[in-house]
Protein backbone atom coordinates (compact mmCIF):
# COMPACT_ATOMS: atom_id res chain seq x y z
CA UNK A 1 0.00 0.00 0.00
CA UNK A 2 2.98 2.17 1.07
CA UNK A 3 4.66 1.56 -1.97
CA UNK A 4 1.81 2.25 -4.19
CA UNK A 5 1.09 5.41 -3.06
CA UNK A 6 4.64 6.64 -2.82
CA UNK A 7 4.66 5.78 -6.64
CA UNK A 8 1.26 7.65 -7.43
CA UNK A 9 3.10 10.10 -5.36
CA UNK A 10 5.90 10.33 -7.99
CA UNK A 11 3.56 10.29 -11.32
CA UNK A 12 1.60 13.11 -9.34
CA UNK A 13 4.78 15.77 -8.52
CA UNK A 14 6.22 14.76 -12.31
CA UNK A 15 3.06 15.60 -13.53
CA UNK A 16 2.54 18.36 -11.66
CA UNK A 17 5.99 20.20 -11.82
CA UNK A 18 5.79 19.75 -16.06
CA UNK A 19 2.10 21.15 -15.85
CA UNK A 20 3.51 24.38 -13.82
CA UNK A 21 6.31 24.70 -16.21
CA UNK A 22 4.46 24.58 -19.20
CA UNK A 23 1.63 26.86 -17.19
CA UNK A 24 4.03 29.31 -16.07
CA UNK A 25 5.97 29.93 -19.60
CA UNK A 26 3.20 29.48 -21.99
CA UNK A 27 0.56 31.19 -20.10
CA UNK A 28 -2.83 30.04 -21.56
CA UNK A 29 -4.35 33.21 -22.03
CA UNK A 30 -1.92 33.85 -24.70
CA UNK A 31 -1.25 30.10 -26.29
CA UNK A 32 -3.87 28.93 -28.34
CA UNK A 33 -2.38 25.28 -28.48
CA UNK A 34 -4.43 24.33 -25.18
CA UNK A 35 -7.12 21.94 -25.13
CA UNK A 36 -10.42 23.96 -25.40
CA UNK A 37 -13.44 22.89 -23.49
CA UNK A 38 -15.74 20.66 -25.32
CA UNK A 39 -19.00 21.96 -23.54
CA UNK A 40 -17.89 25.43 -24.42
CA UNK A 41 -17.25 24.63 -27.82
CA UNK A 42 -20.47 23.06 -28.37
CA UNK A 43 -22.97 25.49 -26.64
CA UNK A 44 -20.95 28.47 -26.29
CA UNK A 45 -21.44 28.14 -22.34
CA UNK A 46 -19.23 28.13 -19.70
CA UNK A 47 -19.21 24.72 -17.80
CA UNK A 48 -18.15 24.85 -14.03
CA UNK A 49 -13.91 24.35 -15.84
CA UNK A 50 -13.87 26.85 -18.43
CA UNK A 51 -11.05 29.50 -17.29
CA UNK A 52 -9.23 26.91 -15.09
CA UNK A 53 -6.28 26.93 -17.46
CA UNK A 54 -5.82 30.49 -17.57
CA UNK A 55 -6.22 31.13 -13.94
CA UNK A 56 -3.66 28.19 -13.27
CA UNK A 57 -1.18 30.30 -15.29
CA UNK A 58 -2.52 33.55 -13.48
CA UNK A 59 -2.08 32.11 -10.31
CA UNK A 60 1.80 30.63 -11.04
CA UNK A 61 2.43 34.23 -11.92
CA UNK A 62 0.98 34.92 -8.60
CA UNK A 63 -1.77 37.38 -10.17
CA UNK A 64 -4.51 35.81 -7.98
CA UNK A 65 -7.32 38.86 -8.77
CA UNK A 66 -6.94 38.05 -12.41
CA UNK A 67 -7.17 34.21 -11.41
CA UNK A 68 -10.56 34.94 -10.00
CA UNK A 69 -11.72 36.21 -12.55
CA UNK A 70 -11.07 33.56 -15.07
CA UNK A 71 -12.70 31.11 -12.68
CA UNK A 72 -12.98 31.64 -9.15
CA UNK A 73 -14.61 28.25 -8.53
CA UNK A 74 -11.03 26.84 -9.34
CA UNK A 75 -9.22 29.40 -6.66
CA UNK A 76 -11.74 28.58 -3.82
CA UNK A 77 -11.22 25.05 -4.78
CA UNK A 78 -7.16 25.21 -4.83
CA UNK A 79 -6.24 25.28 -1.16
CA UNK A 80 -8.52 21.80 -0.51
CA UNK A 81 -6.97 20.12 -3.00
CA UNK A 82 -3.45 21.24 -1.49
CA UNK A 83 -4.52 20.37 2.17
CA UNK A 84 -5.69 17.04 0.80
CA UNK A 85 -2.58 16.78 -0.93
CA UNK A 86 -0.81 17.53 2.01
CA UNK A 87 -2.58 14.87 4.12
CA UNK A 88 -1.94 12.27 1.40
CA UNK A 89 2.05 13.51 1.75
CA UNK A 90 1.96 13.11 5.39
CA UNK A 91 0.38 9.66 5.89
CA UNK A 92 3.28 8.19 3.78
CA UNK A 93 5.97 9.92 5.53
CA UNK A 94 4.70 9.80 9.04
CA UNK A 95 3.68 7.00 10.84
CA UNK A 96 1.08 9.01 13.00
CA UNK A 97 -1.67 9.02 10.41
CA UNK A 98 -3.84 12.03 9.93
CA UNK A 99 -7.69 11.95 8.71
CA UNK A 100 -8.90 13.79 5.81
CA UNK A 101 -11.98 15.15 8.60
CA UNK A 102 -13.08 17.58 5.87
CA UNK A 103 -13.46 16.11 2.71
CA UNK A 104 -15.47 13.11 4.58
CA UNK A 105 -18.10 15.44 6.34
CA UNK A 106 -21.36 15.07 4.26
CA UNK A 107 -22.34 18.43 4.64
CA UNK A 108 -19.58 19.63 3.10
CA UNK A 109 -19.78 17.73 0.45
CA UNK A 110 -23.06 18.52 -0.52
CA UNK A 111 -22.72 21.78 0.27
CA UNK A 112 -19.43 21.87 -2.55
CA UNK A 113 -22.28 20.16 -5.03
CA UNK A 114 -24.75 23.00 -5.06
CA UNK A 115 -21.90 25.48 -4.93
CA UNK A 116 -20.33 23.72 -8.14
CA UNK A 117 -23.92 23.57 -9.69
CA UNK A 118 -25.00 26.61 -8.59
CA UNK A 119 -21.55 28.53 -10.37
CA UNK A 120 -22.23 26.35 -13.30
CA UNK A 121 -25.96 27.93 -13.83
CA UNK A 122 -24.99 31.69 -12.39
CA UNK A 123 -21.45 32.39 -14.56
CA UNK A 124 -23.65 31.59 -17.94
CA UNK A 125 -26.54 34.32 -16.75
CA UNK A 126 -25.78 37.34 -18.98
CA UNK A 127 -26.71 40.14 -16.39
CA UNK A 128 -24.37 42.28 -14.65
CA UNK A 129 -22.87 40.93 -11.16
CA UNK A 130 -22.72 37.58 -12.78
CA UNK A 131 -21.24 38.10 -15.65
CA UNK A 132 -17.68 38.77 -13.32
CA UNK A 133 -17.83 35.32 -13.20
CA UNK A 134 -17.60 34.53 -16.68
CA UNK A 135 -14.40 33.06 -17.44
CA UNK B 1 -29.72 1.60 11.70
CA UNK B 2 -27.40 -0.92 12.98
CA UNK B 3 -26.69 -0.04 16.87
CA UNK B 4 -23.30 2.05 17.03
CA UNK B 5 -22.11 0.11 20.06
CA UNK B 6 -21.80 -3.30 17.83
CA UNK B 7 -18.75 -3.31 16.18
CA UNK B 8 -18.76 -2.55 12.26
CA UNK B 9 -17.87 -6.03 9.49
CA UNK B 10 -14.54 -6.13 8.73
CA UNK B 11 -13.56 -3.92 11.81
CA UNK B 12 -12.99 -0.73 9.51
CA UNK B 13 -12.25 2.18 11.72
CA UNK B 14 -12.04 4.75 9.05
CA UNK B 15 -14.86 5.51 6.14
CA UNK B 16 -13.83 4.13 2.36
CA UNK B 17 -12.04 6.54 0.13
CA UNK B 18 -14.72 9.13 -1.26
CA UNK B 19 -13.13 9.99 -4.54
CA UNK B 20 -14.14 13.56 -3.62
CA UNK B 21 -10.74 15.92 -4.63
CA UNK B 22 -10.09 13.56 -7.66
CA UNK B 23 -13.85 13.84 -8.79
CA UNK B 24 -13.25 18.01 -8.35
CA UNK B 25 -10.11 17.73 -10.67
CA UNK B 26 -11.90 16.04 -13.31
CA UNK B 27 -14.46 18.34 -12.87
CA UNK B 28 -12.29 21.28 -13.06
CA UNK B 29 -9.83 20.34 -15.68
CA UNK B 30 -11.81 17.45 -17.82
CA UNK B 31 -15.15 19.95 -18.59
CA UNK B 32 -17.29 16.31 -18.19
CA UNK B 33 -20.19 15.74 -16.02
CA UNK B 34 -18.04 12.80 -15.33
CA UNK B 35 -16.77 14.58 -12.53
CA UNK B 36 -20.07 15.71 -11.17
CA UNK B 37 -21.45 12.54 -10.97
CA UNK B 38 -17.82 11.60 -8.47
CA UNK B 39 -19.08 14.24 -6.27
CA UNK B 40 -22.62 12.98 -6.02
CA UNK B 41 -21.17 9.34 -4.98
CA UNK B 42 -18.52 11.26 -3.09
CA UNK B 43 -21.43 12.80 -0.63
CA UNK B 44 -22.85 9.06 -0.83
CA UNK B 45 -20.03 7.31 0.77
CA UNK B 46 -19.68 9.93 3.47
CA UNK B 47 -23.74 10.23 3.75
CA UNK B 48 -23.61 6.44 4.12
CA UNK B 49 -20.92 5.91 6.82
CA UNK B 50 -22.78 8.46 8.75
CA UNK B 51 -25.28 6.43 8.94
CA UNK B 52 -23.49 2.54 9.54
CA UNK B 53 -24.27 1.51 6.42
CA UNK B 54 -21.00 0.07 5.50
CA UNK B 55 -21.67 -1.62 2.25
CA UNK B 56 -23.36 1.37 0.96
CA UNK B 57 -21.01 3.45 1.35
CA UNK B 58 -18.31 0.74 0.23
CA UNK B 59 -20.72 0.34 -2.89
CA UNK B 60 -20.33 3.99 -3.43
CA UNK B 61 -17.03 4.46 -2.90
CA UNK B 62 -16.38 1.91 -6.01
CA UNK B 63 -19.16 3.85 -8.03
CA UNK B 64 -17.61 7.28 -7.20
CA UNK B 65 -13.83 5.85 -8.74
CA UNK B 66 -15.52 4.58 -11.17
CA UNK B 67 -16.90 7.65 -13.02
CA UNK B 68 -14.01 9.83 -11.74
CA UNK B 69 -11.86 7.37 -13.78
CA UNK B 70 -13.91 7.82 -16.75
CA UNK B 71 -14.09 11.01 -16.44
CA UNK B 72 -10.36 11.23 -16.11
CA UNK B 73 -9.76 8.77 -19.29
CA UNK B 74 -12.34 10.47 -21.47
CA UNK B 75 -10.65 13.93 -20.34
CA UNK B 76 -7.10 12.66 -21.28
CA UNK B 77 -8.52 10.48 -24.40
CA UNK B 78 -10.24 13.96 -25.90
CA UNK B 79 -7.24 16.26 -25.32
CA UNK B 80 -5.10 13.28 -27.19
CA UNK B 81 -7.82 13.16 -30.05
CA UNK B 82 -7.79 17.28 -29.62
CA UNK B 83 -4.23 17.67 -30.62
CA UNK B 84 -4.49 14.68 -33.02
CA UNK B 85 -7.01 17.12 -35.12
CA UNK B 86 -5.21 20.42 -34.60
CA UNK B 87 -1.95 18.43 -35.60
CA UNK B 88 -3.69 16.84 -39.52
CA UNK B 89 -5.12 19.76 -39.96
CA UNK B 90 -2.07 21.94 -39.32
CA UNK B 91 -0.25 19.86 -41.66
CA UNK B 92 -2.94 19.72 -43.73
CA UNK B 93 -3.31 22.92 -43.87
CA UNK B 94 0.48 23.33 -44.92
CA UNK B 95 0.64 20.36 -47.43
CA UNK B 96 -2.30 22.32 -49.26
CA UNK B 97 -0.35 25.82 -49.50
CA UNK B 98 2.73 23.94 -50.55
CA UNK B 99 1.09 22.68 -52.99
CA UNK B 100 -1.08 25.71 -54.60
CA UNK B 101 2.57 27.84 -54.00
CA UNK B 102 3.95 25.09 -56.28
CA UNK B 103 1.04 25.03 -58.85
Amino acid sequence: MRLKNTTQLIIVAIAVTILSLLYFFYPAAQYSFYPRCIFHSLTGLDCPGCGSQRAASALLHGRLLTAINYNLLFVVVLPIVVAAAFVFCWNIFSHKKLQQRLLYQPLFVKTLLWVVLLFWVLRNVPVAPFTWLKA
Amino acid sequence: MQDPTIPQPSGQAFPPKNWLVESILVTLFCCLPFGIAGIIFASQVNTKWAANDVNGAMQASRDAAKWTKIGFFVGIGVIVLYFIAVFALGFGGLWMSSRSLNQ
